[in-house]
Order: C-alpha cells, then structure tokens, then sequence
C-alpha cells in the first residue's frame, strides 16, 4: 500500500487526477477500522488531512452557510458562526461518538461514508444542502440529496474531492430540529435519526423532514410526510396525525440484531412528533 | 513492504519513525516508541483507552493511522510525568481509590488533565463527566473518578 500525503488541495487533486484508484482519508474515523478489518484493501491512499488548514472553516456570505469538509465535528460543537436556528448542528455534535471520536472525524467524511447511521447526513437533507465537489477539471455543486446514491455509494468521480457542503441560512422563519436514539459510544449505533426543518409563521409554510432511512437503506426525505404538515397550525398531537400516518407509510426501518422494526418506526413517530412540538413551541 | 518516514514531537522532543501505511499510531507509540501508558482496549473507538493528545486535543491512537502524526505534537501520559497538575491529579486518584485495575487509568487522567487546564474554574460533576465519556472504566463505576478529578481541580486552580 502507498500513501500519498499531500499539503496543499491543488496538489491533492494533482495526485488524485494520477491515481484514480487512491481512497481518501480525512479523519479516519471511519475508514481505518474498516482497513484494520481488511474490509477495504486499497493499493493507495490519499491522505487529506494535511489540508485541515484549508478546508476547515465555517463561513456565512450571501445568505449561504458554508463548512468545509474537513471541518471536525468539534469545530462545530465550538463554532460560533452557528448560532440561532443553526445551534442545530451543535445538537447533533454534542449526540455524536464520544469527544476524542469529535476530534478526530469530519463532516466531510460523514457524507461521504454515506451510511444510515451518518447524523450529519439526515440534519444537512432536512437543510436541503448541496456538496461542492473539485477536480483538477474544475468543480461542480451537487445537491446532497442526488450525492447519496446508496449504501457506500456516492455520486463522486474518482478524481473528485469534497470540498464543501453548503445550504441557505435560515431566516425568515425557519428552524430545525435533530433527535436520534442513543449515542454511538454507548454502543447504541443510530437505531433511528430524524431531522425536521419547517418555516413557520403561524401556519407550516414549508417543511423538509428527513429520517435515517426513507424507501432506501441510506438518509432520506419523508414527502409525504413534508406534504401533509404543509398549511397546517400545529396546537397538539391530533394535528400532527396525518403526517405521522404519512410518515409510517414511507419508512424502511428494518429489523436486525440491534432493534425490530416495528420498535423504529414507533421511535421514528414520537421523535418526529417531538420535534414538530419543539419547533413551533407546542408542549 | 513500502514504509514511510515521518517526524513529529513526542512528549516535546523530536523524533523520527518509519512506519508501515497500515500501521495505527498505538502500533507506532506503544513498539517503537515504548510508550506503554498507551493502552488499547477496543481497537475499534469505542473504550477510549488509548487516547492520546495531537496538537493538545484527545483523539484515539487505535483507529488513527500513524502517518497521520507527520508534523504533529504527540503527548502521552510518560510526557506529563513530571507536570505539577497532572502530580496533583495523580495523588487524587491514589486518595479517592480511582484506579482499580489501572487499565483505563492513563486515559483517564490525560483527558481529565485536558478538562482541568481548560476550564476555568473548578468544572462540575457534568462537566467532568462529559470530560471523561469517552473513557470506558470497567471497575470504578466512575464517582471516584469524577470525585478525584474535582478535588484535583480545586488544587491546581487555586
Ligand atoms: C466509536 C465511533 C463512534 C461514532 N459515532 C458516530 C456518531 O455518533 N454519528 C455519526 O454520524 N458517525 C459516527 N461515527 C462514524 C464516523 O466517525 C463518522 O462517519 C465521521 O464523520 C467520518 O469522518 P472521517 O473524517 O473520520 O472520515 P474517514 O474515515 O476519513 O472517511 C470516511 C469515508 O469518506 C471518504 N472521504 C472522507 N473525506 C472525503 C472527502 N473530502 N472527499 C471525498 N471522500 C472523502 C473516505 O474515502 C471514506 O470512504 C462513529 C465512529 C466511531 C469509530
Ligand atoms: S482501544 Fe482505542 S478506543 Fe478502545
Ligand atoms: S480501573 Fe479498571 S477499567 Fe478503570
């Protein structure tokens, strides 16, 4: 195995355009275990965390948030760019691994491992956001939605780098929510993550919901679920119902050894409710 | 097999290591630096005994590739031997009985020193709490530990 231990971004594509085989890692967190295992057996690695000086930062310009990808999970847990309704992505932070594991792994990494049980992914589909995505050839901005394909799949080409994932900040009445079940150190691997984004003026203006597992075995959007909240006034629960019936007929929360399905998508509905509550300000 | 030449600052002297690509930085602390503090219960994140400080912050040495220390600052516990809080830490938990098997020790006392110097004044049960989560023990059941920390804490930021 070869490793290829760039400084600089523009010689990190360099390297990559070279050697299309080469597998990135950023923060290791998730890729190492899996080599350590032999579950992937690359012939090279591009290692990218010599560019942390140039693809870790948060930013907000023109009414977009920007974080680079090899953002930590504890940049974020300390920024304070994201204050307000972003405070979000430190609600997520603070449920994610344990602080040495926040250390160490990036956002960019999240969404790129894209798994059911990435936080970072379902929070940024309810944000609707996009992924900026460099190549020696130029860069291109793909929304986050059409990134992830399937299980370890990703709509990159294999002289790409994540850059960046950006989506519009949220103002004039919008606010998001994230709930997940258990944190992963206490061996509790997400059984069920939801996110809920709603502009809200007194009526559900729009809404964007997302669970860890939608039609698909990876994050995706509810839009059934997101179709029956629009225009509704939220007091309670029982204007809540049609969403939640809507909701449980798009989930594929399956049964495995961690947890029935049955007991997911009861988790995924009180969750779902919980954050709709919490959004609008209903007990 | 291919290794790589890396140098980096351990325990604030440089050193110099040739490691293989797959090679994890507890491979790399614990056999060729000696450095036996280092202690690896999982080897797959999830325990925290093998925490380590790059650049001053606690990542996990077992699922962190070598190569990656290129450059960086690496502190273990033999580095923080002769620190005047981590004595204080030290002889707390000797007093309070916060280490039975000793196994998660080192770990313990390095992200607890971290919190400490951070903090500024003497952090609370919640604080030292979410400090050490990352760092399974298997005997305490972790008061001792909190309780030895925050009784160290009143000393060092006195
Ligand atoms: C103990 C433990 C607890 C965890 N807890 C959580 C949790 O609570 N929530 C959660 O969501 N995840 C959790 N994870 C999973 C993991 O930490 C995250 O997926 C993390 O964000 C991955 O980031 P990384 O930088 O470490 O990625 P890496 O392991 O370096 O890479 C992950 C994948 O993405 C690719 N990649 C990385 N960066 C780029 C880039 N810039 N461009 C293109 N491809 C790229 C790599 O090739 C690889 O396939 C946990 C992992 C462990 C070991
Ligand atoms: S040995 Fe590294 S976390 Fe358990
Ligand atoms: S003292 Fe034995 S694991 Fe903590």
């Amino acid at each position: 195995m070869e490793v290829l231990m760039p400084n600089t971004l523009d010689e990190a594509l360099r390297a990559l355009v070279k050697n299309q085989d080469a597998v990135i890692v950023a923060g290791g967190t998730d890729l190492w275990p899996r080599i350590r295992d032999l579950e992937v057996r690359p012939e090279r690695l591009l290692d990218i965390s010599g560019l942390s000086g140039e693809l870790s930062y948060i930013r907000k310009e023109g009414g977009k948030v920007r974080i680079g990808s090899m953002t930590t999970i504890a940049e974020i847990y300390e920024s304070r760019e994201l204050d307000g309704p972003l405070e979000v992505f430190k609600d997520v932070a603070a449920k994610f691994g344990s602080p040495q594991i926040r250390n160490a792994a990036t956002i960019g990494g999240n969404i790129c491992a894209s798994l059911s049980s990435e936080d970072y992914i379902t929070l940024l589909l309810a944000l609707d956001a996009s992924v900026v995505l460099k190549s020696v050839y130029g860069e291109r901005t793909l929304r986050l939605e059409d990134f992830i394909v399937d299980k370890r799949t990703v709509n990159r080409k294999p002289y790409e780098i994540v850059t960046e994932v950006q989506f519009n900040d949220m103002t004039d009445g919008w606010r998001a929510g994230f709930e997940k079940i258990g944190r992963r150190n206490t061996l509790i691997i997400n059984l069920v993550n939801v996110a809920v984004a709603l502009r809200y003026n007194g009526r559900v203006e729009e809404a964007r919901v997302a669970l860890n597992r939608v039609n698909r075995k990876v994050p995706g959007r509810a839009r059934a679920a997101e179709k029956a909240l629009l225009g509704k006034e939220i007091r309670g629960d029982s204007d809540l119902e049609e969403a939640v019936e809507a909701l449980r007929g798009e989930l594929s929360l399956t049964s495995d050894f961690r947890a029935s399905g049955e007991y997911r998508v009861a988790l995924a509905e009180v969750y779902f409710k919980r954050i709709v509550k919490r959004l609008v300000g209903v007990a | 097999m291919d290794r790589i030449r890396i140098s980096f600052r351990l325990n604030g002297v440089e050193r110099e290591a040739f490691v293989s690509p797959e090679e994890r930085l507890l491979d790399m602390l614990r056999d060729d630096m000696g450095m036996k503090s280092v202690k690896e219960g999982c080897g797959t994140g999830d325990c925290g005994t093998c925490t380590v400080l790059v650049n001053g912050k606690p990542v996990l040495s077992c699922i962190m590739p070598a190569f990656q220390a290129r450059g960086k600052e690496i502190t273990t516990l033999e580095g923080l031997n002769e620190d005047s809080a981590m004595k204080v830490i030290q002889d707390k938990f000797r007093e309070y009985h916060a280490a039975q098997c000793g196994f998660c020790t080192p770990a313990m006392e390095i992200v607890g020193y971290k919190l400490i110097k951070e903090s500024d004044g003497v952090p609370s049960k919640e604080e030292v709490k979410e400090g050490i989560s990352g760092v399974l023990c298997r005997c305490t059941g972790y008061y001792d530990i909190v309780d030895a920390l925050r009784s160290a804490a009143e000393v060092i930021k006195k």
